[in-house]
């Protein structure tokens, strides 16, 4: 069904979903040992629930996990034959992650699987976190609580001493792979009482809070990521850090770090600063004139 | 000579009292020595025809006898002669006349020419119309004559009298009245103005000769205001003025006279030029643009003012209302053209922009404030121009002009304010005595200083620093010097972005500065600290006497200018540099002209720490030897000249303010060991020379160092209400017109609509936001149980409203599914030969919620009448507009209710907004819930009882138990101030629901105090605003007679009068699921 990379040439790669591996470890710079805990986490078959506000690194490290945790086990040897001609190519791979961007519309099914008509007949359709389950992935929920609870209720049984997936459908019952973690994410920041997350749901993960990175490891990540002069990153860095302040003084979110390599990238790519940073981050952040100003003024301070 | 030689005549007089012959007697002495008989005799029957003339004309008689003595030296025979004459013909009008004539003249002779005698009484006899009043009149002038040409000629005099004749015409009483003030007048009116003053004055006679007196009271002194020569032309415009109907002209020339001495006598001409140009075209509006003008010139001159004078004139054309409203400043039209023609900042303007820009640099909820607020606490903070902090909020002026061009100003507002938070972001007030110095790490001279006085209790480690200074002022001189150095070169360092603009200022602040090798050589030195830490690298002329210095003072410096040096490495800067510097005699350099050229920049490489203190302390030993030093006078160390940027460095005292607070925060003990007591507090203010407790009277130190102390105390007490959200201030009540500001935090301003001049008042209203008091939850649960059946029912109703969002809906072309069911007969209907139904698909209703909605609950006065019509008081709905009136009445209307034991209007507005909020937290919506009330429109309460984002809980129950009828109904700023809530929203739904019981009211909410409909249409138009933002706006209201005003109120949006008001329980929860679904 799903034709793997490398196999025809087509105009753009594909994956089969629970086969996604990084194939290059992702940059991240740890701030404190949340490696080591979600390491940990992972050897005794914890969830972990990742907290943090928007663009703080979230993704970007359990992306650095996945291919770090694949280094220190055995290299998984994937389905089908372009995913192994693929991973044979350096052998250096991450393990398998499945990224699941949860929305009020997901479903049950959207997870688990469903039936769809071929022909006269029903096909069943596994979804993808029963892939994960069955392949042994780690499987990321990015924003829980933009699910629906009915739906966020379905992982229960995979997050205790369980560790199963029931398929309602089919009448099964999946027993998760060894190697299978459920990691799930929220951003704390913009809570209300719709969209928090239950505490059922909430006291069956270990948690790990993120927030901005320190000036001095930010930059060194704008750096990295943006390729602009460590000087201008340290200044972007800066700029992260004063804007962060205005967060609920006219600010509902701090900016980003990703907004701040995006102003980097703008920057590297030969758009003056202030420039760069109006279009990266004034703009971006908020449309009241008035805040949009003060940050315009607090960016001049910082960009000649 | 014997009187009997004549005998026909004192025969004639013996027909008289006897008063008549005596005093004739006396005048014939003195006439026969100065006259020949032939004289003597006609001076005699003079007198005699003036006694035999009427009734009582020997009073008169009497009086020429009595005078002539001292008329006789002045006059000649012919003049006598004349005189006597006129008295006669003036004692056939009335013998009062004629004796007041007499009396006067040997005075009035002093002062005129004898020839002009006649002229003289003429004016008199002119204001004589035979009638009893007129004579009295007439008598006056003359009575009043001898005094009055003490100051007037009299040829002015004529002037006097056509305007005395013409206000006698409407009344004798003021025209004597006039007459007698006339002399204290006219001292003070130049005799330039003389002519033109009468002449509006008899202007005004003829017109309004009622505000002749007062125009004779108040007129000199505004003319005085006006430049000299403008003066004529200033009264020329009063006159013109007076010509026409709806002018006051007392009124004006007091109000443009003040107006015109608050700006410069040299500008006084061209302002006349255009209120003379407003004159043509309306009248009545040049008060009102002359009484703007200070606040106008402080902004706009020249071509700029004449763009904004067009403007209005233009619009005064168009629309009358709306062209006064324009030269009284109370529309936004000339507020927004001024705004754009000036090149001043207010910081009003900026304070929003500014504020966020300090909180994201400072990283602390800075608030930022007019100085003129700190100098008003009186807490050692004197300056109104100079931008400064106490440690947790920045002030800065009120008003920047200094360059020509918004950018300009704008660019300076923002260094000054830079420079402050530089001083919270970099920890200037963060000096611990105990801490480590960064760059003099190892090298701390401060723990090793004996202090000057031994075993004084040091509030501040600051003060504990300080101590150890012989001389204070020279130590927080350099003190404040290096601070502010390393400061500014952090910023431009770690800023590079407001580099620019800071050189630019530094480069400014160096311009103005005087040369070192003027001064005696220790504050010649502390200059060349001042040029260092202004980064300043332009070589300078430097006495040769203190060169050796100089290098030393230039290393300390550049040691701070490392990224690393902190506060303590200031501290430990500045015992070195006062160390060489205090050893510098202040004298001045013996010869002027041995002084050298030096370069002043800073060597690039890193100091080495090691060499510098050793040539430090060579320096050291070198000047105790005395060696180089110059003899001479010394001088009184003055500090070096401010630096206008940096503003005011209080350090000491901002320490001083951190201790109290952290008291505050930890305890409310009045006196502890560890902490600030009042003696230590006292002390240390006696002590620092930040508190210039001089400048007060002598000897008063002790009594004012004792206020601070207790203004200290206060303020960190009304910070901590502040935090806290307390802090009651009754209403005051400021002049009508007078600006308001929003100094205070909590407070807003916003525009009112003035619907005649179509055009908004700009910043007209003050609205407060507090939060309402908590009394008990017991309202709260009893209106629960008392409803019980109707709150299950809005209950349920409410779950309805959500769960249907959540509803399956089967039978679809596409969707989430396939429906099982429908796939299997579509499948069978296929394999029957059927059509199949391609409509297997289901999916769920995604219609979703997202309300946020604001109560607005009327707290008036009148909404504590009786809901039952029978114990419904008789009220009017009005209150007194007297201030003193309204508190009475207040008090009143309070101790009614305390005794009251019927349901007022708010209770049922109570339950109602209980029941609400069942329906509500049933449903989900987001939303809030406030008060208003108010008194005038520097105080419309605003009370939030839920604020949008607060979650519902018990406090919320206890703050609805406190809703209370309150004042007045201003409804439009605090529909505005709810809008401007809702508006920071993100809600697809938003809405505003106003429930009130009549119509818009409040003092001065309305124009003349007449119009109602002028508070209808600023209600309206504050509800457009609303629905300009996607705020839909309800209004519901109690009032029976409602459907008259709301109709205009809100014309095309939704309203509902509630007949009975014993339905709005159950009609609210109703009212809000139409309108929400």
């Amino acid at each position: 069904m799903t034709t793997a990379p490398g196999q025809t040439k087509s105009l753009y790669r594909h994956y089969i979903i629970e086969e996604y591996q990084l194939q290059k470890e992702p940059f991240y710079l740890p701030v404190h040992d949340e490696v080591q805990v979600f390491e940990t986490a992972y050897k005794q078959k914890l969830p972990v629930l990742l907290k943090g506000p928007t663009g703080c690194g979230k993704t970007r490290f359990v992306e650095y996990m996945s291919y770090r945790l694949g280094q220190s086990l055995a290299t998984v040897k994937p389905k089908g034959k372009g995913g192994a001609a693929a991973a044979a190519g350096n052998g250096k791979v991450g393990m398998p992650l499945v990224t699941i961007a949860c929305h009020e519309d997901l479903t049950a099914s959207d997870l688990v699987g469903r039936y769809l008509l071929e022909g006269q007949e029903t096909k069943w359709i596994d979804g993808p976190l029963s892939r994960a389950v069955k392949t042994g992935a780690i499987c990321y929920l990015d924003e829980i609580v933009e699910a629906r609870k009915d739906t966020t209720v379905l992982i229960h049984p995979l997050t205790d001493h369980r560790r199963m997936l029931p398929v309602e459908k089919r009448g099964e019952i999946l027993e998760a792979h060894d190697r299978f973690l459920l990691v799930i994410s929220y951003n704390p920041g913009y809570q209300n009482a719709l969209k928090d997350l239950k505490h059922s749901t909430r006291q069956r993960f270990i948690s790990l809070e993120f927030d901005y990175s320190p000036r001095e490891i930010e930059s060194k990540v704008i750096e990295h990521e943006s390729g602009v002069p460590a000087d201008v990153a340290m200044n972007l860095a800066k700029l992260g850090e004063k804007v962060r302040h205005l967060k609920e003084h006219g600010l509902q979110e701090g900016v980003s770090t990703r907004l701040l390599i995006y102003a980097g990238k703008l920057i590297a790519g030969g758009i003056p600063p202030r420039r760069a940073c109006q279009s990266a981050v004034v703009w971006a952040l908020t449309d009241d004139a008035e805040v949009q100003r003060s940050i315009a003024e607090v960016v001049a301070t910082i960009f000649a | 000579m014997q009187p009997t030689s004549e005998p026909g005549l004192p025969e004639a007089l013996h027909r008289f009292p006897k008063t008549v012959y005596t005093e004739f007697q006396k005048g014939y002495d003195e006439s026969s020595k100065r006259l020949a008989p032939d004289q003597v005799e006609a001076w005699a029957k003079a007198g005699v025809e003036i006694a035999e003339h009427s009734f009582r004309s020997w009073e008169s008689a009497t009086e020429y006898f009595r005078a002539s003595p001292l008329v006789l030296p002045k006059l000649n025979f012919e003049q006598l002669m004349l005189w006597a004459q006129w008295g006669r013909s003036l004692a056939a009008t009335s013998p009062i006349v004629s004796s007041a004539f007499f009396r006067a003249t040997p005075e009035v002779l002093d002062r005129i020419p004898p020839e002009t005698i006649g002229q003289w009484a003429g004016l008199g006899k002119g204001l004589y119309r035979s009638t009893w009043k007129s004579s009295s009149l007439a008598a006056t002038f003359f009575e009043s004559s001898p005094k009055l040409l003490q100051s007037v000629s009299l040829f002015e005099m004529e002037e006097l009298v056509v305007f005395i004749d013409a206000l006698a015409q409407k009344s004798y009483d003021l025209a004597a009245e006039c007459l007698v003030l006339a002399d204290s007048v006219f001292t003070k009116v130049d005799r330039a103005d003389r002519k033109a003053f009468l002449g509006l004055a008899s202007a005004l006679a003829r017109n309004n000769w009622r505000d002749v007196k007062p125009y004779f009271e108040h007129a000199p002194r505004a003319i005085y205001r006006v430049e000299k020569s403008q003066r004529p032309r200033y009264l020329a415009l009063a006159d013109r003025l007076a010509r026409v109907s709806g002018v006051n002209v007392v009124t004006f020339l007091n109000e443009s006279a003040d107006a015109l001495a608050e700006i410069s006598p040299e500008d006084h001409a061209e302002m006349l030029g255009l209120a003379e140009q407003l004159a043509g075209a309306a009248p009545t509006a040049v008060g009102e643009f002359l009484r703007g003008l200070p606040t106008v010139l402080d902004r706009v001159r020249g071509e700029q003012l004449v763009q904004w004078f067009d403007e209005g004139l233009r619009l005064l054309k168009e629309n009358e209302d709306g062209g006064m409203a324009f030269f009284r400043l109370e529309s936004g039209r000339s507020e927004q053209l001024l705004e754009a023609l000036s090149h001043g900042i207010n910081l009003e303007r900026v304070k929003e922009v500014l504020t966020m820009y300090c909180r994201a640099l400072a990283g602390q909820d800075v608030e930022l404030q007019a100085t003129e607020i700190l100098k008003e606490r009186k807490i050692g903070w004197n300056s109104a121009e100079e931008a400064t902090t106490e440690g947790s909020n920045i002030y800065l002026p009120v008003f920047i002009d200094r360059y020509n061009s918004k950018a300009e100003n704008f660019s300076w507002f923002k260094v000054i304010s830079t420079h402050q938070v530089a001083h919270l972001e970099f920890g200037s007030f963060a000096f611990s005595f105990d801490r480590p110095s960064a760059v003099y790490a190892g090298r701390e001279q401060r723990h090793t200083r004996a202090p000057i006085v031994e075993g004084r209790h040091a509030i501040s480690d600051l003060q504990r620093f300080f101590d150890s200074f012989t001389d204070r002022r020279l130590a927080s001189d350099i003190f404040t010097l290096v601070e502010d150095g390393r400061i500014d070169h952090r910023v431009t360092v770690e800023y590079r972005g407001i580099a620019p603009a800071y050189r630019r200022v530094q480069g400014e602040a160096v311009a103005g500065r005087p040369a070192p090798n003027t001064l005696p050589l220790r504050e010649a030195a502390m200059e060349l600290l001042v040029r260092l830490s202004l980064e300043e690298v332009s070589p300078l002329a430097v006495p040769k006497a203190i060169a050796l210095q100089l290098d030393a003072i230039k290393q300390v410096m550049r040691v701070m200018q490392s990224p690393l040096a902190t506060i303590e490495d200031t501290a430990e800067a500045t015992i070195r540099l006062y160390e060489v510097i205090s050893r510098l005699p202040n004298v001045l350099q013996p010869d002027p002209e041995d002084q050298e050229q030096q370069g002043m920049e800073q060597e690039s490489n890193e100091p080495d720490m090691e060499q510098l203190e050793k040539m430090l302390q060579d320096l050291m030993a070198q000047m105790s030897q005395g060696a180089g030093q110059p003899d001479g006078e010394q001088q009184k160390y003055e500090s070096p000249q401010k630096i206008e940027f940096r503003g005011e460095f209080k350090p000491e005292l901002v320490q001083a303010l951190e201790q109290l607070r952290d008291k505050q925060k930890k305890g409310q003990g009045e006196l502890d060991t560890k902490g600030v007591s009042p003696q230590d507090l006292k002390q240390m203010l006696e002590q620092s020379v930040e508190l210039d407790l001089t400048d007060g009277q002598e000897g008063d130190l002790d009594q004012m160092a004792a206020a601070f102390v207790d203004n200290l105390m206060n303020q960190v007490s009304q910070e901590q209400q502040q935090r806290s959200g307390q802090g009651d201030h009754f209403p005051h009540v400021p002049d009508d017109d007078a600006p308001l500001s929003a100094k205070e935090p909590q407070a807003y301003l916003y525009d009112e609509w003035d619907f005649r001049a179509t055009d908004y008042k700009p910043r007209w209203c003050r609205v407060r936001e507090r939060r309402m008091e908590e009394g008990s939850t017991d309202f709260f649960e009893n209106t629960l149980r008392t409803y019980s059946g109707l709150v299950s029912k809005i209950k349920k109703q409410f779950e309805m409203l959500a769960p249907e969002s959540m509803r399956k809906i089967k039978h679809l072309p596409d969707g989430d599914e396939y429906d099982f069911d429908l796939v299997v007969e579509s499948i069978i209907e296929k394999l029957a030969g059927d059509t199949p139904t391609d409509k297997v698909y289901w999916r769920r209703n995604k219609v979703e919620r997202d309300v946020a909605v604001a109560f607005l609950l009327d707290m008036s006065a009148s909404t504590a009448e009786a809901v039952d019509e029978s114990r419904r008081q008789p009220d009017s709905g009005d209150f007194p507009d007297d201030p003193r009136d309204y508190m009475a009445w207040l008090r009143n209307r309070r101790e009614e209710m305390s005794r009251r034991s019927y349901k007022r209007i708010i209770d049922i507005e109570k339950e109602s907004t209980v029941l609400l909020i069942t329906a509500l937290e049933a449903i989900g919506d987001h939303y809030g819930i406030y008060g208003f009330s108010g008194y005038g429109r520097e105080n419309v309460e605003f009370y939030v009882i839920k604020d949008l984002a607060e979650r519902f809980g018990d406090s919320v129950k206890k703050r609805l138990d406190k809703i209370t009828p309150m004042h007045a109904t201003r409804m439009g700023p605090a529909i505005r101030h709810a809008v401007a809530k809702l508006d920071r929203q993100d809600a697809r739904t938003k809405l505003l629901f106003l429930l009130s019981d009549g119509r818009p009211q409040d003092r001065g909410y309305s124009r003349e105090g007449v119009e109602k409909e002028y508070a209808v249409h600023d209600t309206r138009k504050a509800l457009i605003e609303a629905r300009q933002k996607r705020i839909t706006p309800f209004c519901l209201t109690v009032d029976r007679s409602g459907h008259d005003y709301l109709k205009t109120m809100c014309a095309d949006m939704g309203y509902e009068v509630v007949t009975d008001i014993h339905s709005l329980p159950s009609r609210l929860p109703q009212l809000y699921r139409r309108l929400t679904v």
